[in-house]
């Protein structure tokens, strides 16, 4: 961290009528950084940003380039800090320029007029944002993502060392996001403090280079995006499973969600289940169970097999082997064992071939009853026979000897649930 | 600048006009006492209401951040009616202005003390509350019409608004309010503008939000109370001028508020000219809002929204 302290909060508590929603905060913000607020909704990081620019009274240390922030007069406040909102009310028809030359109050005498300079400063401004060519349109005509565009404009124009900014890319299209996240980044580079509240974690991940973390108005992390952005955090903080990877071309940290946690089947919970599936048959299904209770494992996949990345991503034991070679026996074996514990083994209809026919094969020795067949809406097993029938006849037999069969994820979710009792 | 002649020029013809016929003073004995003892006061003091009014309306349409506020909003009219209606029932009709201007300060200054009451104060809670002490105001005035038994005629036309016993005394009082309330507010124009996008905005913008607030306030306030104490409540000036303003200047506070001036002087003229010269003198309440009412329809629906 740099020594210097441009935004400096130590013991910081905010909120609204006697009630504090932000609670205890420390931390401070160099010159040229750029950091992201994140945290689920109502958590107070909006809160946190108002009480930076005074917006709402606050108590504890909050120090603007090593002053009191309360010791500011409104002039000087307003040529030091300045705030993009989420939103704001239109209800007169000014012009976008009009708007925008509203930054340079701040910088003019009430007995004077706004002079070329300032003129000179809100076009650059516009020009910034990508809006110039609306400079002169009625802000009550601007879509919402124009809107928004004007406001970051206007805080731009006002000049400040540090802007604070509620959400800046809530309104805007992809293209336009990266067009002001740059713009910021760029900012920051040459020496400003930026600081915005972000709902899009992936967003924030790719251009903030540190994240403060916050649920319930206080701090639970702080650190690079790398160090905040971990599943076990996004879990506590937000209470969503996330998995996280490498951005393909930035090497930032990348999230994706894989499901959100509710009580929905909680009492498959003390299943085991197994599911044997191969080209890409089982993805679904994996992640459609997973979070609903059972504990998952897969069998034996090939490396290259789409149901092999989708366990890896989520997190399920499987039985890994190389693709187009023979099967090993440790890895029947293996597969044998996991069986045996299976209360229910799901049987995902998928294409047999002679490389993958021991998989199914093996089936054979599970008792029928903890079987549930997969096999999809219109499809035939002999459509996935590429075994010249020896594959159809063992899909057959397993049902003849009593396994369960549903075209349905939900079906499969029914066929679990009476388990509980025969266990 | 055409504004400020049209405003000139508007003055002139009108102090000319009247049911005693159109023309010079030297038309005939008597003529110059006429235009300077009976219309010269009354164009005066009509054109400082109007002005006062439209400027009031101006700066609370910004200050409240809707198109849809009026002058009155905070309660300043009911209270001068009370006022007024006090004064003429109680106290057989003297001192009727001072009254009228003591109901208006003194409903601000309530709907003030009530929306402070909680530290933090919005401008909602302000609109809501002056609507709130508006009606139980004007229940009091209803209620002194009913018993007013042959003073109900004198409230009645109070309510409505004119300017028949417009004095000199009254034009340079109501000139008197309007030049500093009016270069305050002027000189307020991008607080103004600031203000009409919001109080937290104002404050990031740099703009002392709480005291603009105050002195906008204030300054309309005193605007609007002198203007009820000479002339009673006159209706849509402060509402409707602003809006013509608007749809010709832009809504720029810094241009808004000296039109307004101008131009609300100059509507507020023209109307008393036409009641006293053409209606027999009816309340010029009435006209403004019999024009006003249908002009405003009229700039809705040719505008689809307002400005």
């Amino acid at each position: 961290m740099s020594e210097r302290k441009r935004i400096n909060a130590e013991n910081l508590h905010a909120g609204y009528d006697t009630k504090d929603i932000v609670r205890s905060i420390s931390c401070s913000f160099g010159p040229g950084t750029f950091t992201g607020i994140i945290g689920p909704n109502g958590s107070g990081k909006t809160t946190l940003l108002r009480a930076f620019s005074r917006a709402i009274p606050s108590s504890g240390i909050l120090e603007l380039d090593g002053k009191d922030v309360r010791d500011y007069t409104p002039v000087e406040l307003g040529m030091a800090l300045g705030f993009v909102p989420q939103d704001e009310a239109r209800p007169f028809a000014y012009t976008v320029m009009q708007v925008v030359l509203m930054a340079r109050y701040a910088r003019t005498s009430r007995f004077a007029a706004l002079v070329s300079a300032d003129y000179d400063r809100c076009h650059r401004a516009l020009v910034e944002t990508g809006i110039a060519h609306l400079a002169d349109r009625s802000i009550r005509t601007l879509s919402g993502g124009e809107w928004q565009r004007v406001l970051i404009a206007r805080a731009l124009a006002q000049d400040t060392n540090a802007l604070l900014l509620d959400e800046p890319t809530s309104h805007l299209d992809l293209a336009h996001q990266s067009d002001i996240l740059m713009l910021l980044r760029n900012l920051a580079a040459s020496g400003a403090t930026i600081i915005g509240v972000f709902h899009d974690l992936n967003l924030a991940a790719l251009y903030c280079d540190r994240l403060v973390m916050i649920k319930n108005g206080q701090m639970v992390a702080d650190g690079t995006p790398e160090q905040v952005l971990t599943p076990e955090k996004i879990r506590n903080v937000y209470g969503a499973d996330v998995v996280t990877s490498c951005h393909p071309a930035t090497g930032r940290t990348f999230l994706m969600p894989v499901k959100t946690t509710n009580g929905n089947g909680s009492h498959l919970k003390s299943l085991n289940v197994l599911v044997i599936s191969g080209g890409g048959s089982g993805a679904g299904l994996l992640h459609f169970l997973t979070g609903r209770g059972p504990s998952l494992s897969t069998g034996i996949l090939a490396t290259t097999d789409t149901d092999y990345l989708t366990a890896q991503a989520l997190g399920i034991p499987c039985i890994p082997v190389l693709p187009f070679s023979q099967i090993p026996a440790h890895a029947l074996e293996e597969q044998k064992a996991m069986l045996a514990q299976a209360n229910r083994v799901i049987l995902s209809a998928h294409p047999v071939g002679a490389g993958n026919l021991p998989v199914l094969l093996a089936l054979r020795d599970v008792d029928p009853a903890r079987i549930i067949i997969h096999l999809p809406e219109g499809r035939e097993f002999a459509s996935y026979d590429f075994t010249k029938g020896t594959a159809t006849t063992a899909y057959q037999d397993l049902y003849a000897a009593g396994a369960a069969c549903t075209s349905t994820y939900d079906g499969i979710l029914r066929l679990l649930s009476p388990n509980l009792n025969g266990e | 600048m055409c504004l400020i002649i049209a405003a000139i020029i508007t003055i002139v013809l009108c102090t000319l006009t009247g049911p005693a016929g159109f023309g010079l003073p030297s038309a005939g004995p008597g003529a110059a006492d006429i235009v300077r003892s009976i219309r010269l006061p009354r164009v005066l003091a009509a054109f400082f209401v109007g002005a006062s009014l439209a400027v009031a309306g101006a700066a609370m349409q910004a200050l409240f951040r809707n198109p849809m506020a009026d002058p009155y909003i905070l309660g300043t009219s009911s209270g001068g009616a009370l006022g007024a209606s006090v004064a003429i029932v109680f106290l057989g009709g003297l001192f009727v202005p001072v009254f009228a201007w003591a109901g208006a300060v003194i409903a601000i200054l309530i709907v003030w003390l009530i929306a402070s009451r909680r530290g933090v104060i919005s401008v909602e809670t302000f609109l809501l509350t002056g609507i709130a002490v508006s009606f139980f105001f004007s229940a009091i005035v209803s209620f002194l019409i009913a018993i007013a038994g042959e003073n109900v005629h004198q409230i009645i036309f109070w309510l409505m608004g004119g300017f028949w016993n417009a004095s000199p005394s009254d034009a340079i009082l109501s000139a008197c309010i309007l030049v500093p309330a009016g270069a305050l507010l002027f000189f307020m124009g991008r607080d103004l503008n600031a203000l009409s996008l919001g109080e937290e905005t104002a404050a990031h913008l740099g703009i002392d939000a709480a005291r603009a607030r105050w002195s906008v306030l204030g300054g309309s306030t005193l605007l609007v109370a002198g203007a009820v104490s000479i002339a009673g409540s006159i209706g849509f000036v402060g509402l409707v001028t602003p809006h013509i303003v608007r749809m010709l200047l832009g809504p720029d506070n810094r241009v808004v508020i000296p039109a307004c001036i101008f131009a609300g002087g100059i509507l507020l003229v023209i109307s008393d000219t036409l009641t006293r010269t053409f209606f027999s003198d009816l309340p010029v309440g009435i006209i403004t809002a019999f024009i006003g009412a249908p002009f405003f329809i009229w700039l809705i629906y040719q505008r689809g929204n307002v400005t």
